[in-house]
């Protein structure tokens, strides 16, 4: 009851927290739904009570906060249910659907009393962040970045985001490391958390380290398995989807579950179901370079013998194909040539032939006609003969006839011209013995000559020219000095 | 140097294929076919080797990420 003390009405702080306590249960006689985000669970595994801190926020800010508590039996009802619907657990930082009763405790304070929560709406929420992270990551454009890189022809060095110890990992590393074709890979481990919420965090900054020594290296594998379907949400984390989607190096996959993929395997480069079957995945990387070059070997040596022998095929029928030719060609010659030959033997003894015979011809008809000839200038000369013997005969009777006349004549004219001209001789024999050379000699001329030739003029003699002259007695044989026309005339 | 190496198997097996193509058509004469399969025997040696070797060196990664983090520090 309250006291009086110095006129003022004073309650105990028992009676003011009874009376709250009194007022809140006429108030809030029942249990009722809410909705609210559970921030902290704030488990106690000494206890097995949790305590959690629920919060409504508005546009990130905390519009309303309240503590309450989950009891033992009830948390692992709830959380049973959780990992059978969710594949999650009770944990923080979901929102949930509880029922709940307001609790006042005098001591502890105002409380909400969490009697059960609805897993399906918790799942309906992380759906919805998963979602939402995809929607983030693609209107970012970041979605498609990952699977956008180029892997390696030869993924050959993995850098192994895992644990360990777990079976994922000693799958995988089993798988690439007794492969049957004796591929090599290189490998490292980056140890990180794989579930739970811790995991995204864990994960990023295992990246950061690889993306620091990424030039090591060709891709970069996730791998988890062996540890159930529990606390993959955390690879629908936007932070860590982001992170791989970003990453420079292709990142592949195998978590390695059987629920629905995670943010993290759809934009991975590459996403296989278990790390068995990643592995896989890397050795037919493997195959899909070897077999070409065992292939191309195959094919190069195939080819190059073919070619080989069609060409020797093909040089040997060249071959054939010369010889017979030539052959042909030869044959063509000589046979040209035997008959060219021929033909040469025939038009030459033919030649010959027409030469003889026209030889012959024209002896026949040269003797023919010398015969001809000659009988013809026989019968000519004898009708020449006959004529002249004729004419003779005609003329040295005209000739006798004549002379006898002349001769008749003669006698009759010549006493008389005889008496005539005997005196006209003696006269000219007068004349002539004066002329006489002898006589014009003895009157002091004489007769130069050169060469035996009368000298007229001084012209038909030069200098050195040697004279002869005749006298009446003798003679002079004298050589020319100067000859001269005669200065009279 | 390691980006090199990467770059010598890539490109011994996009010439291999090369060859191989050249080879299928029938793009290659006698004369070049002795070159080319001593070249694509080389290329194949470099790609067979490069399936079945690794020269990567742990301590050389354990290195530089240390020295990675001191600058981070």
């Amino acid at each position: 009851m309250p006291e009086e003390i110095n006129d003022k009405k004073v309650f105990s702080l028992l009676e003011v927290t009874q009376s709250i306590e009194r007022t809140l249960a006429d108030r809030y006689k029942s249990s009722f739904w809410v909705k609210a985000e559970m921030s902290k669970l704030n488990f106690y595994k000494h206890s097995g009570h949790c305590y959690p801190d629920l919060v409504e926020k508005k546009d990130g800010k905390v519009i309303a906060q309240i503590r309450a508590h989950l009891w033992r039996d009830d948390y692992f009802r709830v959380n049973s249910n959780f990992l059978r619907v969710l594949n999650e657990p009770l944990k923080d930082g979901i929102k949930i659907l509880f029922l709940a009763r307001v609790a006042y405790d005098p001591v502890y304070g105002l409380a909400l009393w969490i009697m059960d929560i609805d897993p399906g709406y918790t799942l309906g929420d992380l759906e919805k962040e998963k979602q939402e992270t995809i929607k983030r990551l693609r209107e970012e454009g970041v979605y498609n970045k990952n699977k956008s890189l180029k892997i390696a022809l030869l993924p050959q060095r993995i850098a192994i985001i895992s644990v360990e110890t777990s079976k994922g990992y000693a799958d995988f590393i089993k798988v690439i490391e007794t492969n049957s074709w004796n591929y090599k890979f290189f490998h490292h481990l980056f140890p990180s958390l794989l579930q739970g919420d811790n995991a995204v965090q864990s994960i990023i900054y295992q990246l950061s380290l690889i993306k620091k020594v990424r030039d090591h290296f060709d891709v970069v594998a996730i791998i988890r398995g062996g540890g159930g379907d529990v606390g993959l949400s955390c690879y629908n984390n936007y932070e860590l989807a982001k992170e791989i989607a970003l990453f420079p190096l292709p990142v592949i996959t195998g978590i390695g579950h059987a629920t629905n993929e995670t943010v993290s395997e759809m934009i991975s480069y590459m996403n296989a179901i278990t790390p068995t079957k990643l592995a896989e995945y890397l050795l037919q990387a493997f195959h899909n370079f070897s077999v070409p070059v065992h292939e191309a070997e195959r094919i190069i040596t195939d080819r190059a013998k073919r070619i080989l022998n069609e060409e020797n095929v093909r040089f040997q029928s060249e071959i054939k194909l010369f010889r017979s030719v030539t052959e042909n060609v030869l044959s063509m010659n000589r046979s040209k040539v035997r008959s060219l030959t021929n033909s040469l033997l025939q038009h030459v003894r033919f030649i010959i032939r027409t030469r003889e015979e026209s030889l012959r011809t024209a002896r026949s008809e040269i003797v023919k006609w010398t015969n001809m000839f000659i009988k013809d200038a026989g019968q000519d000369l004898k009708d020449f003969a006959l004529t002249i013997s004729k004419d003779a005969k005609a003329q040295l009777k005209r000739f006798i006839f004549i002379l006898f006349q002349f001769k008749d004549s003669l006698q009759l004219r010549s006493g008389f011209v005889f008496r005539e001209n005997l005196t006209k001789l003696n006269n000219i024999e007068k004349n002539i013995q004066n002329m006489s050379p002898e006589n014009v000699l003895k009157r002091g001329y004489s007769i130069t000559l050169l060469n035996g030739k009368p000298v007229r003029s001084y012209m038909q003699v030069g200098e050195g020219d040697i004279l002869n002259t005749t006298l009446y007695e003798g003679k002079i044989i004298s050589i020319v000095n100067l000859t001269k026309k005669n200065e009279n005339e | 140097m390691k980006m090199s190496k990467q770059i010598d198997y890539t490109e011994a097996f996009e010439e291999l294929q090369k060859i191989v193509t050249e080879i299928e058509m029938g793009e290659i004469t006698v004369d070049e076919l002795s070159e080319k399969v001593k070249r694509a025997a080389q290329l194949i040696k470099i790609c067979k080797t490069k399936l079945s070797t690794t020269e990567e060196d742990v301590n050389k990664i354990l290195q530089e990420l240390d020295s990675g983090l001191k600058e981070d520090e």
